[in-house]
């Protein structure tokens, strides 16, 4: 039942992949089927309907035996992938063809990658042989820089698209070490549990390395916000939504198949814990509507490997029931994040779209013009701030009391804990105050500039999508109890745990419960407001703003001055780039203060770092200048340098 | 010996410690450092087993010197130096105060390592000397006013006063009352310098004072 | 007593008892500066006539800008019913509901800060920013608190977590609990309820622009978020629950009672801050919570 479904899955991706060029409407149909097909299996095997699928051929692919299998970790991000993809799908079969003043070619190549993408994606989560494994992820990555640099007569593009490269290559150096080392230590490419080979526990460093620089783990981050900002938004959606989780998929699967060193879970806590806060402060202090969501990714990564990090902490102890609740809380923020983080991409998208820009500054009261995109971004702000009775919630809730436990059981646990729940408390205040300016900068007050075009909400194939991700997010959050078998038949196929699956069917209906009783009683009361002022009647007029008699569009808050507060709190970490004129003189006639925010990681340390690098091998590279003679210099003299070491060690080889 | 109360008087120097780190004004820099001082200054009565002179003597001789002369001395040059009541910090004061508790629970921790005596074991003599410690350094660095300056130094002082009194059984407060003595007359010092530096450059901020280097 | 009557008898206390709060407070404050003062039931007129009272909306505003302030007050009445009462317990209460509660009052902040935005005011703009700013702080103050009782009681539901030891420990939280309530209040010296008219205020600002129904919901919701941090800062600090029904309640009363009387001595007798001073006091009050876990976490392991 499985195998069939996967095959039809993968075929229709690649017959979409060559009907992309000619007929979009074809291509649409198969890519869809393809994305439900993926789906059924992700459920069945989730949910306990069908038993774990593992399947070998008989025949070698590229030198090794296929070697398939989908178990309940790997089908709860195939189901993932299977949602952002449809929505993403549909999304962009109205999308691509915009006419945004991009390539004509752009359509076609979008189709052909995406479905490149999603088949690779989808290889990599099947699949159990490490060769394979490795050239699916080399693919996806190939892929995405296929579709980031979609738009690419822009010069921002290019580059974004060449650092997401060269930084992907990077961690593949990793991974690939990773993988080679494994198989020569094991004998074998194939992959499964190998728990009691504790000589292994070193290779999960340079699998954190790899993985964690795929996940947008916090100083590894350094490609994101640029590639997920310059991609076209359904691509930004699936970046955001499901790629960077490929990262956690990794770190997972490894951290749970092989052993860690003992270090691990504390490492990763503490990474996810830096990473949380300094995502989200990050993001506050953006002032392009993207790259705020992109690095408001680096967030909530942070959160999950918070919660990955305690379960491998409890992991080595022996009471282990708060890591169950944290790798709980760690897989359904995955989910949660996944699909509301694509909303807000695809609502970005159509916002972006319709104002003609990025900059949150020139943006301003969309919702008249958009007001069901209104409504769903705000529904996936509510739920990425973690506010009742959404989705978000649910992930953090988990983690949190997962957290607790560890902080009340006085285990030395307790030490690496405790500062994470403050560090989570914070990013969550945060992010509200990063949620409050998105929507109010995008969506409330006046426009701060003149659209270039009569604005309308977008077509059926653009707006559907983005509402079904709403719904997805609304029913994570008042039904969390439902997704509860799954994450108890993934948290049994990580491994270091045995089951228990009571740790977390009890929280998610008592919060479940709580969240759809808040969910009635919001709209109730809301209804018997809106019902009574509708009653009385509604009078219009200027916002009064304390009688001021002149308001105008251009004095109210911009995004700079909406992140001032706090960002100027950590401006000696954020370091942003200031230029101002202080007002002088009684009669000051012109005064401004500017702070752009930089990629402060990527400027401040990978460049230099890069360019010293490079200096160095500039100077190398002086040795090769074609002189015959030379070369053979360099022979001899290594050729001496080599008798000398054999001569050295006395013969011995 | 009077644990609790001891413990109790080491946490209100601890705070003190926070307070004088997130104080905007020398006046209550140098009114925090007074009160701790005194509380300081309390300190071997709670330690001692038995009355003794000696030890009454110093107490005494601490509380009224580090609680009242010194402050006094602070507090007279700071107005005849008429200089503004609100300090410049180099590290805010945020930063300091978070600095400060960062360092005053990393000594709790700390604390719990050390191989210590068993009978200092559940004291909060070692982290509150180290916190004092890390409070004075962070004054020292952190302010510019030379005034500021000296109630971290003193601050400091009274770190290495904690520390001494884990020794109050083996040497007598002899030594300490030397460094009370030292410290009373570096503080005259200081306060005639800072008198004469007013004078002479019209400012006590130690930046300016940096063109002196030659 | 069954959940048909428990329910709406809490629901009565919350929802009538509350806009005593800051009547109360409004007396201690005339009593200090020896006026007469607003009578004590002044906000229940205020509320009768703003029910009464038509709307009027900014044109720049979205049906967001009614809807706001009713989220925000079912918000904080949610929040409100989840706290035990003393003697009588709780009735939503489950595991982590202490969480569900730091999330409500995160809730009623956002519903706010987008009504606000609605009116595309610098003024309001100004104090949404302000809002959400300090609410880092005080948001990471309460989860600190928080857990500083979570370890003392080894639970993560409010009505064993507010059953505390009295020691070290709930003097620092009494301390770190009450800033946090003047802050999250909008009192003195953080903010001052009484103004509209000065550019250092944070909270009022972002409801000036409300009126009719809306606002009364948001003068409702503000009294009873007072009302709930102080029930909350007794019972996180007072013995109540481990006494017999009677002394509980009276202590519970006596309690509230306190705080109400300390919030209008601080509100007569000290100045409000100068602003840029703010983030220092919320750090303060941060970090004695901050403190007050370790000391919660010392006593647990030793």
């Amino acid at each position: 039942m499985i195998g069939p479904l996967l095959l039809f899955a993968l075929v229709a991706l690649g017959l979409g992949a060559l009907a992309g060029r000619r007929s979009p409407a074809v291509w649409v149909a198969l890519t869809l089927a393809a994305g439900v097909a993926l789906g059924a299996a992700g459920v069945a095997v989730g949910f306990g309907l069908q038993p774990d699928w593992d399947w070998r051929s008989g025949f070698p692919v590229g030198g090794q035996a296929l070697h398939l299998r989908l178990d309940a970790l790997s089908a709860l991000f195939l189901i993932l992938l299977a949602g952002v993809g449809l929505a993403g799908t549909a999304y962009s079969h109205t999308y691509l063809t915009l006419n945004d003043g991009i390539d004509p070619s752009a359509p076609a190549r979008g189709r052909l990658w995406w479905n490149g993408l999603i088949f690779h994606l989808a290889v990599v989560l099947i699949n159990s042989n490490g060769l394979h494994f490795l050239i699916g992820w080399e693919l996806f990555t190939v892929c995405a820089y296929f579709l980031i640099t979609l738009d690419r007569r822009r010069l921002a593009v290019r580059q974004a698209g060449w650092l997401y490269l060269a930084a992907s290559h990077a961690g593949t150096i990793a991974l690939f070490a990773f993988f080679t080392l494994l198989a020569s230590a094991t004998g074998s490419w194939d992959l499964g549990p190998l728990r009691e080979r504790t000589d292994l526990a070193p290779l999960f460093w340079l699998a954190l390395f790899g993985f964690g620089l795929k996940a947008g783990l916090f100083p590894l981050h350094v490609w994101l916000p640029s590639a997920h900002a310059n991609a076209p938004s359904h691509v930004s959606a699936l970046l955001s939504g499901v790629t960077l989780k490929l990262g956690i998929y990794g770190l997972l699967r490894f951290s749970g198949w092989l052993p860690v060193p003992a270090s691990a879970g504390w490492v990763i806590l503490g990474l996810g814990a830096v990473g949380a806060l300094a995502g989200i402060v990050f993001a506050l202090v953006q002032t392009d509507l993207k790259r705020l969501l992109a690095y408001c990714s680096v967030e909530n990564i942070g959160v999950i490997l918070i919660g990955l990090g305690g379960a491998l902490v409890a992991a080595g102890e022996p009471a282990a029931d708060w890591g169950r609740l944290a790798l709980a809380g760690a897989l359904l923020h995955v989910w949660t994040h996944g699909f509301a983080k694509a909303l807000l991409f695809l609502g970005a998208g159509t916002v972006v779209h319709a104002a003609g820009t990025r900059d949150l500054g020139r943006m301003g009261g969309l919702w008249r013009a958009l007001p069901f995109t209104a409504v769903a971004f705000l529904v996936g702000s509510a739920s990425m701030s973690g506010l009742p009775p959404l989705a978000g919630l649910v992930g953090e809730w988990l983690v949190y009391l997962g957290l607790f436990d560890a902080v009340a059981s006085h285990g030395p646990a307790g030490w690496a804990a405790g500062p994470a729940v403050i560090a989570l408390a914070l990013a969550g205040a945060v992010a509200l105050a990063t949620f409050t300016k998105a929507n109010a900068l995008v969506f409330l007050g006046a426009p701060r500039s003149s659209p270039s075009h009569a604005l309308h909400e977008p077509d059926r194939w653009r707006s559907a999508p983005t509402f079904g991700l709403a719904g997805a997010v609304l029913l994570l959050g008042l039904a969390p109890a439902f997704v509860a078998p799954i994450l108890a038949r993934a948290s049994e196929a990580w491994r270091p745990f045995d089951t228990g699956t009571a740790a977390v069917r009890v929280p998610l209906i008592s919060l479940g419960r709580f969240q759809l009783i808040l969910a009635l009683v919001l709209v109730g009361v809301a209804f018997a407001l809106w019902r009574r002022v509708h009653h009385l009647g509604v009078t219009r007029g200027p916002t009064w703003d304390c009688g001021y008699a002149q308001p105008s569009r251009r004095m109210q808050y911009t995004a700079g001055a909406m992140g001032g507060t706090v960002g100027g709190w950590f401006t000696w970490f954020l370091r942003p780039e200031r230029s101002q004129r202080r007002p002088r003189g009684p009669l000051p006639d012109r005064a401004f203060i500017l702070d752009r925010p930089r990629e402060t990681v990527l400027e401040g340390v990978v460049t230099p770092v890069a360019r010293q690098v490079l200096r160095v091998s500039t100077a190398v590279r002086r040795l090769q200048h074609g002189r015959l003679q030379s070369y053979i210099l360099y022979i001899v003299i290594g050729l001496a340098a080599l008798g000398l070491i054999v001569l050295v060690q006395g013969g011995r080889p | 010996m009077n644990a609790s109360g001891l413990n109790l008087l080491i946490a209100v120097a601890m705070g003190l410690n926070l307070l004088a780190l997130g104080s905007g004004r020398v006046s209550s820099l140098i009114r925090a450092v007074s009160f701790q001082g005194m509380a300081l200054g309390a300190m071997p009565f709670l330690l001692s087993h038995e009355f003794s002179p000696w030890v009454t003597l110093v107490a005494v001789a601490t509380i009224v010197g580090k609680g009242w002369v010194i402050p006094l001395l602070l507090g007279r040059a700071m107005r005849a130096a008429n200089i503004e009541r609100e300090t410049d910090p180099l590290i805010g004061f945020v930063p300091s105060l978070l600095l400060g508790a960062g360092g005053t629970i990393a000594a709790v921790g700390l604390a719990r390592i050390l191989p210590l005596r068993p009978e200092h074991a559940g004291s909060l003599l070692v982290p509150g000397a180290l916190a004092s410690m890390l409070t004075g350094f962070i004054l020292l660095i952190g302010r510019n006013k030379a005034l500021s300056q000296v109630c971290g130094y003193l601050i400091l002082e009274n770190g290495i006063y904690l520390f001494g009194l884990l020794l109050i059984h083996t040497t007598p407060l002899l030594v300490e009352a030397g460094i009370l003595l030292d410290v009373t007359v570096g503080v005259f010092v200081i306060g005639i310098i800072v008198d004469r530096i007013q004078r002479a450059f019209d400012t006590l901020d130690t930046r300016k004072l940096t063109v002196l280097r030659e | 007593m069954s959940l048909l009557w428990d329910l709406p008898l809490r629901l009565a206390f919350w929802l009538l008892l509350a806009p005593l709060v800051p009547g109360l407070i409004n007396r201690i404050k005339a009593w200090v500066a020896g006026r007469r003062g607003p009578p004590l039931l002044q906000l229940y007129y205020d509320l009768a006539r703003l029910w009464r009272k038509q709307v009027v909306m900014s044109s720049l505003a979205s049906p967001g800008f009614i809807l706001g302030p009713a989220v925000a007050w079912v918000a904080v009445v949610v929040a409100a019913l989840l706290l035990p009462l003393g003697p009588a317990g709780t009735v939503l209460g489950f595991s982590g509901d202490a969480l569900a509660l730091v999330y409500l009052l995160a809730l009623a902040r956002f519903a706010t800060a987008w009504a606000a935005m609605e009116t595309g005011s610098a003024f309001e703009g100004m104090g949404v920013v302000r809002e959400v700013s300090f609410a880092v702080l005080a948001e990471g103050s309460i989860l600190s608190a928080l857990l500083a009782l979570g370890v003392q009681s080894h639970s993560l539901a409010l009505n064993q977590m507010l059953a505390p030891t009295v020691g070290t420990g709930s003097a620092l939280l009494a301390a770190g609990l009450f800033t946090v309530l003047l802050a999250e209040n909008c009192r003195v010296p953080f903010d001052d309820p009484n103004t509209h008219l000065e550019l250092t205020m944070i909270h009022e600002v972002m409801v000036l622009d409300h009126s009719g129904p809306p606002l009364a919901a948001i003068l409702h919701g503000a009294s009873v978020k007072l009302l709930l941090f102080s029930v909350l800062l007794v019972q996180a600090v007072l013995p109540v629950a481990n006494l017999p029904a009677p002394a509980a309640a009276a202590l519970l009363a006596g309690g509230v009672l306190g705080v109400v009387v300390g919030i209008g001595l601080v509100e007569s007798l000290i100045a409000r801050l100068a602003f840029r001073k703010v983030p220092l006091l919320l750090t303060t009050a941060f970090l004695l919570c901050l403190f007050a876990l370790l000391v919660a976490w010392k006593g647990g392991a030793g």
